[in-house]
């Protein structure tokens, strides 16, 4: 068996080299819809491209993956800062198309009954009001100062850092973390 | 689930206007705006066209025949719906997380609308908010914690506990036994003092028999309480029995949807935790709650009856005691919930550490784990040392205070006394009173919290006595002697109704023919067993076996009649015996041995040193996969069942015993008509036809010759699974 192992190994798919789009080899553009679209030279053409964060809690710029729209990865990007700017505007609005975490700027109550905390919010793409069950899971601190919400449909708010928000929002969010 | 929202004023001005006469078919919201807003928008829905609104005014609309292939596409906090229009893809709308199941169903919708048809859409999906106050369900149940009746609750109970009337009619004889027991005391101290004590009488006997008195309620008390505290006792033991009876049974027959959506530990929480709950609460507040409080009645009356502005004195620290006990209240919660979080996180870190000593060790990384729980414990430390700290400063002040109002009695008694208005005996009657009073109103305090728990509790356990089984048997179900014939109609199911698993299936089996269904992973093969196996019923299309609908049939009549062999051997914890005999409660030993032979599994059974009285399961023998697969298929034979479901175990055994496996199935589905889910290749080519499923439709039938032969999907498979099996050295 062993034998079989060594001699087949030229037939098995390399699967460990990263492949880095880069502006000098690579364009996006804008579709008709609203999608993103790549163009690879020479003539490698995906209609609908997808960026997904490798780490989306750490790098929201850096180590973008780009995936065909049958999920298979095309390749990696490594800063969206590295193209020019109007691709970087695209990439940022595919980007905040798919997380869409507003970050919560200000925090008007939060209410205790039960098990559930009732919150009403202020963030970033506008005023809100939601649900969060217990604390256990849906207080999740990515570090000491950033923190994410996730309510009882599964939105997701971000508070940045907790010590940069008006003195009434740290009183009522002091407690919870 | 709520499909046909209702249109504030102006949009729904916008709406007639746009619309005229034609009908809204549905009309769900439209939050989150393409530039990553957050927006008030509704999305229409007529025959044939999708109107958009979005913050007050008609944004676009869509003629739902030019579109195609509508699909909800779910991102991480958004979704939005596309589109593909004249060959290009473009996002219709944009929603929150909330919204992402009206989606769903709306992308089949349109889809079918584009086509012309007419939706045929099942809603069973609920949502999880109270239609009448807005807040959140509790997780996992249906129950608001706002509006559930607690009267609703309490008389429900107290009819589950009729049969203990008689005992409840003692308890309830002792209770006012104990409160009137309590009231004599002070009042033969009340003569103690003034006549004896003050006036200076001195009869020996009268003193004896005054205190004899006392002696005499004290100790007639503590019976009482013994005996209250044991009926109490029994009641809520004989109540929790008969609740988690019913629960249990109720549980067991409910179908196989209700149970999967939820956890084995919160059913276990509902039979065991829920229903100690409750019996906690009748037990131990119950039994002293409802004395305490007939007791502050009784002493309040007479009080206030004796001397009302002294009574005054008594009560007035209460009200203010209570606000802040109020305020406090929330703050002490929090206090304890910190607490128990830091508990929490400490107790997962070392159950995660210990689970997983092994990687620990093998890495190296003790030093980190040491550091990291001593950082926890700590925290832990801190944490509960300021709330001690907290909780022996605010007590002994709230009791203070409490108490504090004896000091203003003392006063004003003391004045009323010395100005002859009042005997020494009748302040000391008095007061003993008044300390009577502190108790209940302290426990008073604590009551609410208790009694939510427990009635929360009480209804948890009711919403699972009252579901009601998605597979019923019909009014008159048919007990049918199974012969094997087995038909599925334009069956199409899906989990959620709105995710189809299966499209449309038709295909007719005969008696006795053996059926190997192949596919990817996820195409939809355990769900033809599962809908077989009548464990969920089809959202369309019907499955007949012997020409019957499978819905006319008693559930219970054609189970029994089934043989299943499933992926994963679940033995229960038992001898083997128990096992195999789990069908069929009347077998005979020869029958046990007999089975266990056709399933070669006789010869290693025989060898273990227990036989077949071998106890496995969790706390038992370890038994390899290769013996669990035997014993399992052993299980199945026995009952000499006429349909068979087979899922066969892609473990892999070493060959010995996978030929032995092969041969005993090879018995085992011999005459009887048999669902198969393959794997193996020679299983496959054994089989009278084969199923080939693909994302859920079945794309080809026929028998291992004929499909190979045609070269498609089948064809695919096998060679793909010949090339794995090479590349393993198989």
């Amino acid at each position: 068996m062993l034998n079989l192992a060594i001699e087949k190994k030229e037939n098995i798919p390399e699967s460990d080299i990263i492949r880095y789009i880069t502006p000098r080899m690579a364009r996006f553009y804008r579709t008709e819809g609203g999608f993103l679209s790549l163009e690879i030279e020479p003539g490698e053409v995906y209609a609908r491209v997808n960026l997904y964060r490798t780490f989306p809690h750490k790098e929201a710029r850096r180590y973008i993956s780009v995936l065909n729209d049958k999920g298979k990865e095309i390749g990696l990007i490594k800063s969206i800062d590295d193209f020019p700017p109007e691709t970087v505007r695209l990439m940022e609005k595919e980007l905040s198309r798919r997380y869409f975490v507003p970050a919560i700027l200000k925090i008007r109550s939060i209410k205790e009954e039960f098990e559930y905390s009732y919150w009403d919010v202020v963030t970033d793409s506008g005023e809100r009001r939601f649900t969060v069950q217990g604390r256990h899971n849906r207080l999740v601190s990515i570090s000491e100062t950033r923190h994410l919400v996730i309510d009882v449909d599964g939105n997701r708010f971000e508070i940045a850092d907790y010590r940069k928000l008006d003195p009434k929002s740290i009183k009522i969010i002091e407690t919870l973390i | 689930m709520k499909l046909i929202f209702e249109l504030p004023q102006k949009e729904n001005g916008i709406i007639e206007k746009r619309l005229g006469t034609e009908e809204v078919l549905y009309c769900i919201p439209y939050d989150v705006d393409f530039k990553g807003n957050f927006a008030e928008g509704w999305m229409v829905v007529t025959q044939s066209r999708i109107i958009l609104l979005l913050n007050g005014s008609l944004e676009d609309e869509f003629e739902i025949s030019r579109g195609s292939n509508y699909k909800a596409v779910t991102y991480t906090g958004s979704g939005v719906l596309e589109g593909n229009f004249d060959g290009t893809l473009k996002p219709v709308t944009g929603y929150s997380m909330t919204h992402v199941p009206r989606y769903m169903y709306m992308a089949r919708i349109l889809n079918e609308l584009a086509e012309g048809k007419i939706p045929k859409i099942f809603l069973t999906e609920d949502d999880h908010v109270c239609s009448q106050c807005g807040r959140a369900f509790i997780r996992g149940t249906h129950i608001c914690p706002f509006c559930t009746s607690r009267i609703k609750i309490i008389k429900r109970l107290f009819k589950i506990s009729k049969p203990h009337w008689h005992m409840y009619l003692l308890v309830i004889s002792i209770f006012w036994a104990i409160t009137g027991l309590s009231m004599i005391p002070p009042f033969i101290n009340r003569h103690l003092v003034d006549d004896y004590l003050i006036q200076g009488k001195r009869e020996l006997a009268s003193i004896l028999l005054l205190v004899g008195g006392l002696f005499a309620c004290a100790a007639l008390n503590t019976v009482l309480v013994m005996v209250r505290g044991r009926i109490m006792a029994r009641i809520g033991g004989l109540l929790s029995m008969d609740l988690k009876n019913m629960v249990y049974k109720k549980i067991q027959s409910l179908s196989l949807g209700y149970l999967d959506k939820r956890k084995t530990g919160d059913l276990m929480n509902r039979i065991n935790g829920d229903t100690r709950e409750i019996q906690s609460f009748i037990q131990d507040h119950g039994a002293m709650g409802v004395n305490e409080i007939i007791l502050l009645i009784a002493v309040g009356i007479y009080l206030f009856l004796n001397n009302w502005l002294l009574a005054l004195f008594v009560f007035i620290p209460v009200p203010f005691v209570a606000i802040a006990c109020r305020k406090l209240g929330t703050s002490i919660g929090r206090k304890f919930r910190t607490q128990r979080r830091v508990w929490d996180k400490t107790n997962s870190f070392l159950q995660d550490i210990l689970s997983g000593i092994r990687v620990v060790k093998a890495f190296g990384q003790e030093k980190r784990g040491i550091e990291r729980f001593g950082e926890l414990n700590r925290e832990y430390a801190d944490v509960t040392i300021n709330n001690e700290k907290y909780y022996n400063t605010l007590f002994p002040i709230i009791n203070f205070i409490l108490g504090a109002g004896n000091f203003l009695v003392l006063y004003m008694g003391g004045k009323l006394v010395l100005g002859n208005n009042m005997s020494i005996g009748e302040l000391v009657q008095f007061c003993m009173y008044a300390n009577y009073v502190y108790k209940p109103l302290r426990w008073l305090g604590f009551m609410p919290r208790w009694f939510s728990n427990a009635m929360i509790g009480a209804e948890r356990i009711f919403e699972v006595i009252d579901e009601e089984p998605e597979i019923k048997d019909d009014e008159n179900p048919i007990q049918h002697g199974i012969r094997g014939k087995v038909t599925f109609r334009g069956v199409t199911f899906g989990y959620k109704s709105y995710e189809p698993v299966l499209k449309d299936i038709s295909i007719n089996v005969e008696k006795g023919e053996m059926i190997g269904i192949v596919g990817r992973s996820g195409a939809g093969k355990s769900t033809v067993i599962n809908l077989i196996m009548r464990l969920y019923d089809a959202d369309e299309g019907e499955v007949l076996i012997d020409g019957i609908d499978i819905k006319k049939l008693s559930q219970k009549d054609f189970r029994s009649q089934l043989g299943v062999v499933l992926q994963e051997t679940f033995l229960f914890s038992g001898t083997i015996y128990e096992n195999i005999i789990y069908a069929k409660s009347d077998a005979s030993y020869e029958d046990v041995i007999r089975a266990a032979k056709i399933a070669n599994a006789h010869e290693f059974i025989v060898k273990f040193p227990d036989g077949y009285d071998t106890k496995v399961g969790e706390r038992g023998q370890r038994l390899s996969g290769g013996e669990r697969q035997r014993i399992a298929i052993a299980r199945a034979i026995i009952n000499d069942p006429k349909i068979l479901i087979l899922d066969e175990a892609t473990a892999s055994v070493d060959t010995e015993t996978e030929q032995k496996i092969q041969e005993a199935l090879g018995r085992l589905v011999k005459n009887r008509t048999t669902f198969a889910i393959a794997h193996r290749l020679s299983t496959l080519k054994s089989a009278d036809r084969l199923m080939i499923i693909d994302n859920g439709s079945l794309v080809e039938v026929g028998t291992h010759d004929e499909l190979f032969k045609a070269k498609g999907l089948y064809h695919d498979l096998v060679v793909a699974q010949r090339k794995m099996s090479r590349m393993q050295g198989a």
